[in-house]
């Protein structure tokens, strides 16, 4: 299984289009973001200027584009191709493709991660305490896992054309509820209301805490390991249910 | 059971405990019945052709035998033990027409991937060089050419030691050489004891190839037995002559030992099981046939006599 994990990040990493949505666009797309906000302005309650916040919201948001988009549209595509056939004929338990999927992804979200804050750090001045690096990083990692099964749950449950609209549907939704590109608390107040509960928002609000100088909300792990839950054992589900049919 | 009277009976080598065995195995999809009430077991060291048309089932019985899915009634084992298990023991090597290829990897990448999924592996070097990918090794999967593509399913299949070989239409998209390379490595692997199993549409090389062939019509098994029993079992000869003249139709569907008859022109076909005395009849009815030829059956006009037997049967019923 090894060998599939490493297969998969070696092609992961030489698709260029991926590359550049998943690791530059992030980046990029932060810079834009805190650009256009005055660097002291502390946002709502959070205390905390528009680069900082923005650093755990973009450094969020790539990683939830490799892991999501790259996912769900790969195994979507394998399935129909037959690869996933074909992969079931040798020795690979019947979960090692989909663990290798998710193992693989959230490899790849790293180098996403990285970019934003190397971006933030040099151009923005952001400076947090190491911990805070470290764990920023430990924490938006770890999280991706529960977009990654989301992933896995796409892949599964469309093919063909209807996989890309989907996923994206899911994707812009996820990030713009969840906060990633303007700050849940400049939503209307039923609008946060139903933000606290999106994924992306608890996943965001991990790395935002970190920031801040506090340990992560117990809520906000909670609701993630929910969705964790939830998303694995969709993804599980369907998997065996298209074993069935093949 | 229709299969016992054509029971393989080949060269003596079906030896111990069979590698396949089916029994009562049926599929439906919805209304169609893929595979009705299939019984059949395969033995080491034998080489079967599974032929038949499309939609006979070939493929759902592949997918069957290889756990890909599950009978809807019946048995289905590899080695005494389900597919699935067969399959994770590494005794199985399988080449799917629907079985795709992982792409943006290199040639040689995907062959390693597949070696070290295998538990008893053989060199990646010597698996490229038996399915003749040497040469493309560092070439993109998903730049090959169908042929190409072909040979790396073949490679994948033969990865490792398998007990039994799996093949759905393998040499689709081949070209002559590589076609004949390909069925020399397979007659390795038999006469090393193992068990080759194919679905074809090329009659000649389940003719050439196969020791044992069987037919597949609708789901159910119509033939099971060596080429030339499948052959005799069509009506053993094909005669073929010209008729100058009124020719009547009505006059020769009479002929005695006839299973099929077809006029073109002035040429007259006809398929024969005893075609001493079909000749002989046609000259009683007062006829002088010209360019008179008397052949036996290729294994594709039999097949053809087979399965339209097989329709004409089911008809009637």
């Amino acid at each position: 299984m090894n060998t599939l994990i490493k297969l998969e990040i070696a092609r992961t990493l030489r698709n260029k289009k991926f590359m550049f949505f998943s690791v530059l666009y992030p980046a990029a797309l932060y810079l834009v973001f805190s650009s256009s906000a005055k660097g002291n302005d502390k946002i709502g309650d959070t205390g905390l200027t528009f680069p900082v916040l923005y650093m755990v919201s973009m450094a969020s948001f790539g990683a939830l584009t490799s892991v999501l988009i790259g996912n769900a549209e790969r195994i979507a595509k394998e399935r129909e191709k037959g690869w996933v056939r074909q992969l079931r004929l040798t020795s690979l338990p019947g979960h090692g493709y989909v663990m290798s999927k998710m193992t693989s992804a959230s490899v790849v979200s790293l180098p996403a991660i990285v970019a934003v804050f190397l971006v933030a750090a040099v151009a923005k001045d952001v400076r947090l305490d190491a911990w805070q690096w470290a764990s920023l990083l430990g924490v938006i990692w770890a999280g991706s896992l529960v977009f990654a099964a989301l992933g896995v749950a796409i892949g599964y449950t469309a093919t063909g054309d209807a996989v890309r609209p989907l996923s994206m549907a899911i994707y812009f939704l996820l990030a713009a509820l969840g906060g990633l590109w303007f700050p849940a608390s400049q939503f209307p107040k039923w609008l946060q209301n139903i933000a606290e509960y999106v994924p992306t928002h608890a996943y965001a609000a991990l790395g935002q805490s970190i920031e801040v100088g506090n340990a992560p909300h117990m809520k906000d792990v909670a609701i993630l390991a929910v969705y964790l839950v939830i998303f694995a054992g969709g993804a599980a589900w369907l998997y065996r249910k298209d074993t069935h049919k093949a | 059971m229709t299969t016992t009277a054509f029971a393989y009976t080949g060269d003596g080598r079906r030896t111990g405990a069979p590698v396949v065995t089916f029994e009562n195995v049926n599929k439906s999809y919805g209304n169609v019945r893929a595979v009705a009430d299939l019984s059949l077991e395969l033995y080491p060291g034998e080489t079967v052709a599974l032929l038949g048309p499309n939609g006979a089932g070939k493929s759902s019985t592949l997918d069957l035998l290889l756990g890909l899915r599950n009978p809807d009634a019946g048995r289905v084992e590899l080695f005494g033990t389900t597919p699935q298990q067969a399959i994770e023991q590494g005794k199985v090597g399988a080449m799917l027409q629907s079985g795709g290829l992982m792409e943006e990897v290199k040639v040689r990448e995907l062959v390693k991937l597949a070696c070290d999924l295998h538990r008893q592996a053989y060199p990646v070097d010597e698996v490229m060089e038996r399915a003749g990918i040497t040469e493309i090794a560092d070439r993109m999967v998903n730049k090959l050419s169908g042929g190409q593509e072909q040979r790396v399913r073949f490679a994948l299949a033969t990865a490792g030691a398998n007990e039994l070989i799996v093949l759905d239409e393998p040499t689709t998209g081949m070209d002559v050489t590589a076609r004949q390379a390909f069925w020399s490595v397979m007659r390795e692997q038999a006469n090393a004891g193992r068990a080759v199993l194919f679905a074809t549409h090329y009659l000649e090389e389940a003719d050439a190839i196969a020791d044992r062939v069987i037919v597949l019509h609708r789901g159910r098994i119509i033939a099971d037995g060596s080429a030339a029993e499948i052959k005799a079992k069509a009506g053993a000869r094909r005669i073929v002559f010209d008729l100058d003249g009124h020719i009547s139709e009505a006059a020769l569907h009479e002929l005695p030992f006839l299973t099929a008859l077809e006029i073109s022109g002035r040429t007259v076909r006809i398929q024969s099981s005893d075609a001493d005395a079909t000749v002989h009849a046609v000259y009683g009815l007062g006829l002088y046939p010209r360019n008179l030829e008397v052949a036996g059956l290729g294994l594709e006009q039999a097949f053809i006599a087979i399965t339209d037997a097989a329709t004409a049967e089911e008809a009637a019923r």
